[in-house]
């Protein structure tokens, strides 16, 4: 059902290889890109293991449905049967408010962990039982622990209170969240945590939606730690180390501290013995996540108003289309705008 | 020097089980010992303890990373700090550093490949080895399923390292296998304990049933008449979830699938409430069960049948570990033994491949040198699995002197040697299930490992006669209410409360 509802946010524009992109969280400036025009932020990066055959399989049993009506080789369009579905759908599960794979993505996963692994050493702990398999293995996370009860200067009975009390607090403070969905997957002292689809199980939901649902939670979390970190310093501790403002891959955030030296992009190009393009793909990309960057230096206040108008006028968002209303622009300037005209919203 | 006072010093037990004191005194005497001990039966305390009496470091080698990785966490729950893993897991950095500090540790597992690195045999001079492990010995042995080239160079190895007090430990060998053994450790004296392979308590039971799908209703049946918890073996990742989810649709709600493909948080949740009882069965694949320390797993049903004689013992063997009565069923149709020679056949490189990576290397002849960093791309061209990979790799790093010509006509007869063996093994297990003859299935596994049966067993097997019923559930199963679930209350008792006080 996300997917039909994806492919209705794209309708038809891009092939349906870009929603497995855009689900996956690939990282390329085309993804993102898409991310943003098609208001799918939300849900990219959700489903990092979705494979290329098993949303085939997806499409081509949608299509029996006839939810889906083909209008080339790979892209599709949601017919009318499908669009009440959608709404059917969604009217009965609606995909959780907080969720926010764009925002959250590099992050969700390392806090679950941590936050999971230390809910089990507290109860472990409390219990005065040390031999234990800890959930995960992993020897970063192994190591972060330590770091984590040393900052955390608690005893480790006020461990448990303070993050039982942060926990409560939290999960109580929005209406919207069904804690059962966060806290039958805790892992504590001789009661081990339910996997996903258990929890989907006891829940009677199907496993793609308590999967939504649970990440939505994990956002909401995430999202309520930024907003009041003096409220929540233990949860606050688990990302400390992550926190990053705007969320930028790595390339991109060195050429934004180029620009911010003063250089033009054929410099940086020359720079970084990246390809022009590539560079603009950056631009773009910071443009898509910094409200406060502006596109002016790449191209004038007039021309920006032609392509804006050219936008909204246009009946598609391809590239292409936009283009033959402005055929004095070029595709990093239609980019540009864009970018800035979805961030608007 | 009281055995039992050490034993509960550093373990908490207070009493050895079979065997593990005289294979412990053997080696503190300082004799090199070979033991042969069942599965389940505590084969890793036979290094443990005498690795803490003694000065020095305790190497061991262990074929399979699965199963160095459990010891290793076994050794750290039981508040070991000293214990280091060499695999492929560990990066160059990593490795490097480890060598360094190696005097810091007190168990290091190797696994067999890793011997072959200068720099870890350096390390490991300048050691002061007090005991010298060989984990799965019978990895050694040409004739068995599970051969690993490696180990024939463990005895050179050992030389190097000035042939230190040796321990090999394996749960299953033929006399055939117990003197390759030795010849290839250039073993000259040793004491050896040898222990029936024997489960007296686990009763043997094969039952035949006409198709697939009167298997999966007979497994229904089972598993809600048998008292648990309990085992099924899988050839098939797939079946597992699939029959587990049948089995739920049955009414069964405490059932879980494992198996080596799942991810590994949810592999580590499954084994745990498996541990903790929070399940009553698991649909596995072989992949569960090693490292996996529940006492009272009271049934084992195959429902594949296994490749060999060997992996049977070894997977109904984690049942009835506190040596209370358990049983063993393997259901088997007509025509189940196609299954097992597909696998053997899939494990091993075929003719094409073999040949495709050859005429790739004839025109790429500067990878010969370094083959591990070329595994994508060959395996790219030639769409080896990982296993078939390895077999390839670690065959030809041996044979680097000769021409590559000659290094693959070597290979082939290798690959097909070693199907030979595989396929006999399977016919061998066939042969256990199908005889014509009837004769206690217990007595021909034990002549099959040149032991005598000595022991009357009662309810012994299907052959012997058998009565079910004593394996039945003995109280009704009562299902737990999930309705009183409350979040808070959950939460809390994680967080905050004590249960170990409620228990006193």
């Amino acid at each position: 059902m996300i997917i039909l509802q994806c492919l209705q946010h794209i309708s038809g524009e891009r092939t349906i290889y870009s929603i497995l992109h855009l689900l996956n969280g690939k990282k390329s400036a085309q993804t993102i890109q898409d991310a943003h025009l098609f208001k799918l932020t939300n849900v990219f990066s959700t489903y990092p293991l979705l494979t290329r055959s098993y949303l085939d399989e997806i499409i081509s049993s949608l299509c029996k449905q006839e939810y889906l009506a083909p209008i080339s080789e790979q892209s599709f369009l949601v017919t009318q049967k499908g669009i009440k579905a959608i709404e059917a759908y969604f009217s009965r599960h609606p995909i959780p408010n907080h969720l926010n794979g764009w925002q959250f993505h590099k992050t969700t996963k390392l806090f679950w962990e941590r936050l999971s692994l230390v809910v089990q050493v507290i109860s472990q702990l409390r219990n005065q039982e040390s031999k234990y398999l800890p959930i995960h293995k992993k020897r970063e996370l192994q190591k972060w622990l330590k770091f984590f009860l040393r900052e955390a200067h608690l005893s480790r009975d006020e461990l448990g209170d303070r993050l039982y009390d942060e926990l409560v607090k939290c999960l109580e403070a929005h209406p919207n969240v069904n804690p059962d969905i966060f806290v039958k997957r805790l892992t504590g002292f001789r009661q081990i945590g339910l996997t996903e689809g258990q929890a989907a199980e006891q829940l009677c939901m199907e496993k793609d939606e308590y999967h939504l649902q649970f990440l939505g939670i994990l956002h909401y979390m995430l999202e309520i730690c930024e907003m009041k970190q003096s409220e929540y310093p233990l949860l606050n501790l688990l990302i400390a180390d992550r926190r990053s403002f705007v969320p930028l891959t790595e390339t991109s955030r060195k050429t934004l501290s180029l620009l911010n030296n003063g250089y033009s992009l054929e410099k940086i190009s020359t720079i970084r013995k990246l390809k022009r393009s590539t560079i603009e793909d950056h631009v773009v990309e910071i443009a898509l996540n910094m409200p406060s960057f502006d596109i002016s230096p790449f191209i004038n206040d007039e021309k920006q108003k032609v392509i804006s108008n050219a936008i909204k006028t246009a009946t598609s968002k391809q590239l292409k289309y936009i283009r033959e209303l402005v055929p004095n622009a070029d595709y990093f300037e239609i980019r540009l705008v864009l970018a800035k005209a979805g961030e608007k919203k | 020097m009281n055995l039992e006072i050490q034993l509960e010093k550093y373990f908490a037990y207070t009493s050895f089980r079979p065997g593990q004191k005289e294979i412990i005194t053997s080696l503190l005497e300082g004799n090199h010992t070979i033991a042969m001990l069942p599965t389940g039966t505590g084969k890793s305390l036979c290094y443990q303890l005498p690795g803490y009496l003694l000065e020095g470091q305790v190497i061991i080698i262990s074929p399979l990373l699965s199963l160095m990785q459990d010891q290793v966490e076994q050794l750290m729950m039981n508040g070991e700090k000293r214990v280091i893993a060499f695999n492929s897991f560990l990066t160059a950095d990593e490795k490097n550093h480890a060598l360094l500090q190696l005097h810091h540790y007190k168990f290091i597992f190797l696994s067999p490949e890793m011997l072959r690195s200068k720099s870890v045999i350096d390390g490991l001079k300048k050691l002061h080895i007090s005991l010298f492990v060989i984990d799965e010995a019978h990895c050694i042995s040409q004739w068995g399923y599970d051969f690993r080239p490696e180990y024939l160079k463990l005895g050179e190895s050992r030389d190097k390292l000035g042939k230190p007090l040796t321990l090999a430990l394996t749960a299953t060998a033929t006399k055939e296998v117990k003197n390759e053994l030795i010849a290839s450790l250039h073993l000259d004296h040793w004491n050896e304990f040898i222990y029936s392979v024997d489960r007296p308590n686990i009763s043997l039971v094969v039952e035949t049933v006409e198709s697939y799908q009167e298997k999966s209703e007979r497994i229904v049946e089972l598993v809600k008449r048998l008292e648990g918890p309990g085992i099924i073996y899988f050839s098939s990742k797939k079946l597992t979830e699939w029959m587990s989810a049948y089995l739920r649709e049955h009414g069964m709600t405490r059932v879980m699938a494992y198996h080596g493909g799942m991810e590994q948080e949810n592999r580590v949740l499954i084994q745990q409430q498996f541990l903790h009882g929070q399940l009553d069965l698991i649909c596995a694949t072989s992949a569960f069960g090693m490292g996996i320390n529940k006492e009272d797993i009271r049934f084992v049903i195959h429902f594949h049948m296994p490749l060999q004689l060997e992996s049977y013992l070894q997977e109904i063997g984690r049942a009835g570990r506190d040596g209370k009565k358990s049983v063993a069923i393997l259901l088997y149709s007509p025509g189940d033994e196609q299954l097992p020679y597909q696998i053997a056949e899939a494990e091993l490189p075929s003719e094409v491949q073999v040949n495709a990576v050859y005429q790739y290397l004839e025109m790429n002849h500067h990878m010969t040198t370094n083959l591990a960093s070329f595994e994508i791309d060959i395996r790219r061209i030639s769409g080896l699995t990982e296993t078939q990979w390895r077999i390839i790799r670690d065959y030809l790093v041996d044979q680097k002197e000769l021409l590559l010509k000659v290094q693959f006509q070597k290979l082939t007869l290798f690959i097909n040697e070693r199907l030979q063996v595989k396929k006999r093994k399977i016919s061998e297990m066939h042969l256990w299930i199908c005889s014509q003859i009837q004769q206690c299935r217990r007595k021909k596994i034990l002549k099959y490992f040149d032991e005598d049966m000595t022991i009357e067993v009662e309810n012994c097997c299907d052959q012997c006669g058998i009565d079910l019923t004593v394996f039945d559930l003995k109280i009704s199963k009562h299902q737990v209410a999930n309705s009183s679930y409350n979040w808070k209350q959950q939460l809390a008792n994680i967080l905050l409360v004590s249960e170990r006080s409620d228990e006193k």
